[in-house]
């Protein structure tokens, strides 16, 4: 599905992610975790194409994507839920995921302006795909509700709703554990392993490693911009490598 | 009918009959107050609902103005040069716009006055644009064996022309376009990651909103029958982005009332500073006071503008009265 070659991406002449090599394989959950600094939020905006890779090749499902913008990018099918709160304002809950729906619907301005047919057959199809994906991510009934007025973890969810709504096949999320509290934690877990066992391909990049190795099949550890690690969760737990760069290299 | 079809279906009626019952200095601020709805409707699009500024929309007003004068003194059918005037100021839109809307904030603002600035002076040097005299003895509008005689065909025209726009923004906010303009407004990078092609479509409104006022323009250079740089000044953008922001930055009402607020306004500071006793300066001091002081007053008692300002206490009642 997706297969990163040797990227390389320095700030200041100083590298946040050097030589990183990683592949996610169709149907897996993968996890990339590491410590602060570690390039982990780097290495995801390279391969969202938020940030030019200066070495390497990224190619996603069999296609070179390391020089397309991000937008061609997500309309191959690579859909991101951000760590910050990045939902529209002015917008209701539903027109957010309506969104979402995008890259993958054609009516344009002549045709909205018009109300044309095609205008028409795509707003039906929109309009139901987005009540689908909020009342999958239990947000059916904010769905007419400012989105900006949500709480900080309805918000991530509302993210998560819009990414549904563009049917991806490589769902991308950004630390999607931080900044929630147990309850919510867990639900965005139940709702990954549901997506899992849907078929959905996942790279997940999080810091909380606890979170990751109860869903990831697979994890990818970085410390200092480079892979120290890569491997199934028991074993790489146990990795004296990750261990030293989690805790020091005196434990 | 709900009440709201009621209100537009009243307003309309109140749009048709107003020509026939105006006199000709109160049919000309009718005509330049629908005119001014028309490219504010577009600055609101641009500035409220996609969040790019521009303090240059007198600028498209002017190229539509030129457009439509220069085809009809060479002898093209008015209203093809009417049809030309939107279109040809949605072209210099996408040309302009390549480069400038690469910057954001104040930086798109100042680029495109200075775009208007820019302009204004190549008019003014020019000899085809009739330099600072500008084209004068442009034929009146019409269409075949018709002209237009009477201000009150212009009426009708502009608000015809007022009507267009609108329904066209109305439905282009509430559509797939819509809503990724208003998407890449709060945050590019999302909205790119939602396949949107945010520098397109971020070219695309400023071409739709230039074509709004070159429509205007249009309509403009026939009703008065000439254009000259003069009649184009900075202060002409600058209004359009007050009456935007004094109705209601993203929504279509709220510009047709800030335009209509605003033009009522100055024309009754502007009979107040030709009162005899009045000192040579008063017109000019007043209006840019004005604009000024009523943007103050708004943002800081009004900031969601006239309109919202207005339904929202009406949505709040309701609402309260539901919750007992």
């Amino acid at each position: 599905m997706l297969t990163v070659t040797e990227v390389s991406r320095s700030f200041g002449g100083v590298y946040a992610v050097r030589d990183v090599s990683l592949s996610v394989a169709d149907g897996e959950v993968c996890g990339v975790i590491g410590p602060n600094g570690a390039g982990k939020s780097t290495l995801f905006n390279l391969i969202t194409g938020h940030l030019p890779a200066e070495h390497g090749q990224i190619s996603f499902r069999g296609r070179r994507v390391d020089r397309l913008p991000p937008h061609r990018r997500a309309r191959l099918g690579m859909s991101i839920v951000f760590q910050a709160a990045r939902v529209f304002h002015g917008m209701t809950v539903k027109e957010n995921v309506m969104v979402g729906a995008h890259g993958r619907t054609r009516a344009g301005f002549v045709a909205a302006a018009l109300r044309l047919p095609r205008h028409r057959s795509d707003e039906k199809e929109i309009d139901t795909e987005a009540t689908a994906a909020l009342a999958r991510v239990g947000l059916a009934k904010w769905a007419d509700r400012p989105a900006d007025r949500l709480p900080i973890g309805q918000q991530r969810a509302l993210q998560l709703a819009r990414a549904l709504c563009a049917r991806p096949r490589l769902l991308l999320l950004d630390e999607p554990a931080s900044g929630l509290r147990g309850q919510e934690r867990e639900r965005l877990a139940t709702l990954v392993e549901e997506l899992r066992a849907d078929g959905l391909t996942i790279l997940l990049i999080e810091h909380d490693v606890a979170f990751v190795t109860r869903l990831a099949d697979r994890i990818v550890v970085l410390d200092l911009g480079r892979v120290i690690a890569d491997g199934p969760p028991a074993e790489v737990r146990t990795d004296p490598l990750v261990l030293a760069a989690y805790l020091g290299p005196s434990a | 009918m709900t009440a709201r079809t009621w209100i537009v279906a009243g307003l309309a009626g109140l749009t048709l009959a107003l020509p026939a019952v105006l006199d000709d200095s109160a049919l000309a601020v009718y005509v330049l107050l629908g005119l001014a709805a028309m490219v504010t409707v577009g600055v609101s699009l641009l500035m409220g609902y996609a969040g790019q500024v521009s303090l240059g929309q007198g600028a498209f007003y002017a190229v539509g103005a030129y457009t439509a004068a220069l085809l009809a003194l060479n002898g093209v059918p008015p209203l093809v040069g009417l049809l030309a005037a939107p279109v040809v100021a949605a072209l210099a839109a996408l040309v302009i716009g390549t480069p400038l809307l690469r910057l954001r904030g104040h930086h798109l603002a100042f680029a495109t006055l200075a775009t208007q600035l820019i302009l204004l002076s190549l008019a003014g040097q020019l000899e085809f644009t009739g330099g600072d005299i500008g084209l004068q003895g442009i034929p009146q509008f019409g269409v075949g064996s018709f002209e237009a005689g009477g201000a009150s065909v212009y009426a009708y025209l502009t608000w015809a022309g007022l009507a267009l726009v609108m329904l066209v923004t109305h439905n282009v906010i509430a559509s797939r376009p819509g809503r990724a303009l208003r998407a890449l407004a709060t945050s590019e990078i999302a909205a790119a990651s939602a396949g949107i092609p945010v520098g397109r479509y971020k070219l695309v409104v400023f071409a739709l909103s230039a074509a709004f006022a070159g429509l205007a323009g249009g309509i403009y250079c026939f009703y008065t029958g000439y254009v000259a740089p003069g009649s184009f000044p900075v202060l002409l953008s600058i209004q359009y982005i007050v009456m935007a922001v004094v109705g209601g930055l993203g929504t279509i009402w709220g510009a047709v009332a800030g335009a209509a607020a605003i033009t009522l306004l100055v024309q009754g500071l502007d009979r107040l500073a030709t009162l005899p006793g009045m000192p040579a300066y008063a017109p000019g001091v007043l209006s840019y006071a004005v604009y000024a002081l009523v943007l103050i007053v708004v943002v800081l008692f009004l900031p969601r503008g006239l309109v919202p300002a207005v339904s929202g206490r009406l949505t709040g009642k309701r609402t309260k009265r539901a919750d007992r």
